[in-house]
């Protein structure tokens, strides 16, 4: 029976609803939408925007280490503490602030597999408090782990090799469709498609109904046969921003024991705006195994 | 008499006086103020196209113009509280307004209620969706009466 690799990453609502309370635990919520959070959360959670709290305001990146630290400090959050995330949408920004805590090496984080979803689901109670302080903690981050993130030129030698690249959006926004649709909002990028030879495979599907992951069998249907990740090789994962595919770093990862992925945070918006780099329209090419023969009856012509 | 752009004026004036922080508070209390959808829509909710496509939300608007004054209704996923606010913001400012009115509006609108700051560019994409999509209709609308 398959298993998650390192299942000790994630909680369950019920473990974080025993464990709330404990001093050296802290939950932090990171949604979509800002105002979750004021509407009701997690008695004791503080909140984390990945746009206000997680990004440089005037050079296109994260956080630098003093920032972040600044915001380890003011949430209360010191190196041994035990960090929770949650969130809307399948867990998606709260897989983003996993990603981002990773990053600054921070040891202990978690997921609570399912989100706000699943808490809502079990009618666990939900507060409209103020964010709570917590004592200041004096933080050290660490310099940054780039072997979870990757930069253009490194993806652009990766496509070059041929190695694997998984495109998380929409299939939509894969083949370049959606940035031609009539009023459609601009997508943040010049020319529509992918990565030459990249993957379709969107983010989403690794998440059941009510917002927790796919069970370890299903996510190998998934990743491994059906699309033919090889879980030995050094997969790079993107989709606009960086957010959606720091979801399928994370099952990738933690949850199917790929040792070596990246989250390309430039993505789209970078790679599609950028000079010089190729891309790709249209639909990803079925597997060579999976091509049908030809029907018998149709071997009439030499195409 | 109260016109659109005087009530439109006031909604961005309460939140051009805040601080981001504040807005998104102010946005809280659009979102909750939301009429709830009247019960005649809710019948052909699904199986119409008064879904805004272009909004990752699910969202439902009706625009209707009759005698020449503008009615919207909408119904937003609770799960998007944001999404709610805006249109909280549309429905205050522009129900019982001529549909001059609305087209008159600022197509800027977003920046001047300075939500950008607040909520980030990439959450503008939805929000300015729905914008276009109610002005459009709101012509349509008008064309047809």
């Amino acid at each position: 029976m398959a298993k998650y690799a390192f299942p000790e990453v994630l909680v369950s609502t019920t473990w974080v609803d025993e464990h709330r309370n404990d001093p050296g635990v802290r939950l932090v919520e990171a949604d979509e939408d800002v105002l979750l959070y004021s509407q009701g959360h997690i008695a004791g959670a503080v909140r984390l925007d990945w746009h206000t709290d997680l990004q440089n305001q005037t050079v296109r990146d994260f956080l630098d280490k003093p920032h972040f630290e600044k915001l380890m400090n003011a949430k209360g959050i010191a190196h041994d503490t035990s960090v929770v995330f949650y969130g809307d949408k399948n867990n998606w920004w709260a897989c983003y602030a996993f990603w981002v805590f990773k990053l600054f090496g921070h040891e202990k984080c978690f997921i609570m597999d399912g989100g706000r979803k699943r808490w809502e689901l079990d009618n666990r109670p939900l507060v409209r408090d103020p964010e709570p302080h917590y004592s200041p903690t004096e933080y050290h981050a660490k310099e940054p782990d780039l072997s979870i993130r990757a930069f253009r030129d490194e993806v652009h030698r990766h496509q070059r090799s041929g190695k694997p690249l998984v495109d998380v959006r929409s299939p939509g926004e894969y083949t370049g469709q959606l940035l031609h649709m009539p009023d459609y909002p601009q997508e943040g990028a010049l020319r529509g498609g992918h990565i030459p030879g990249a993957l379709n495979i969107p983010w989403a599907k690794a998440a059941n109904e009510d917002g927790t992951f796919r069970s370890a069998k299903e996510l190998e249907a998934l990743y491994l046969k059906q699309h033919g990740l090889k879980r030995r090789s050094r997969v790079v994962a993107y989709c606009r921003i960086g957010e959606r595919s720091s979801h399928t770093w994370f099952v990738l990862h933690y949850l199917l024991g790929f040792p070596q992925v990246k989250n390309y945070d430039g993505s789209w918006t970078e790679w599609g705006n950028a000079v010089g780099l190729p891309i790709e329209r249209g639909e990803q090419p079925a597997p060579a195994e999976t091509i049908p023969e030809p029907a018998v009856e149709s071997v009439g012509g030499t195409a | 008499m109260s016109s659109a752009a005087n009530k439109l004026d006031s909604i961005i004036e309460q939140f051009a006086e805040l601080e981001p922080r504040e807005r998104l508070e102010l946005l809280l209390e659009f979102a909750e103020g939301l009429p709830p959808l009247p019960p005649r829509f809710q019948a052909e909710r699904d199986r119409s196209d008064h879904r805004v496509h272009e909004c990752q939300t699910a969202v439902f608007l009706w625009v209707e113009v009759i005698d020449r004054r503008v009615q919207i209704y909408a119904e937003v996923a609770p799960e998007a509280p944001t999404v709610q606010g805006f249109v909280g913001i549309l429905v205050e400012a522009f129900c019982g307004a001529s549909h001059d009115e609305v087209l008159a509006a600022p197509a800027d609108l977003l920046q001047r209620l300075g939500l950008v700051e607040s909520l980030g560019m990439v959450r503008m994409r939805g929000l300015q969706a729905i914008f276009t999509r109610v002005r459009r209709e709101v012509a349509v609308a008008a064309a047809a009466e």
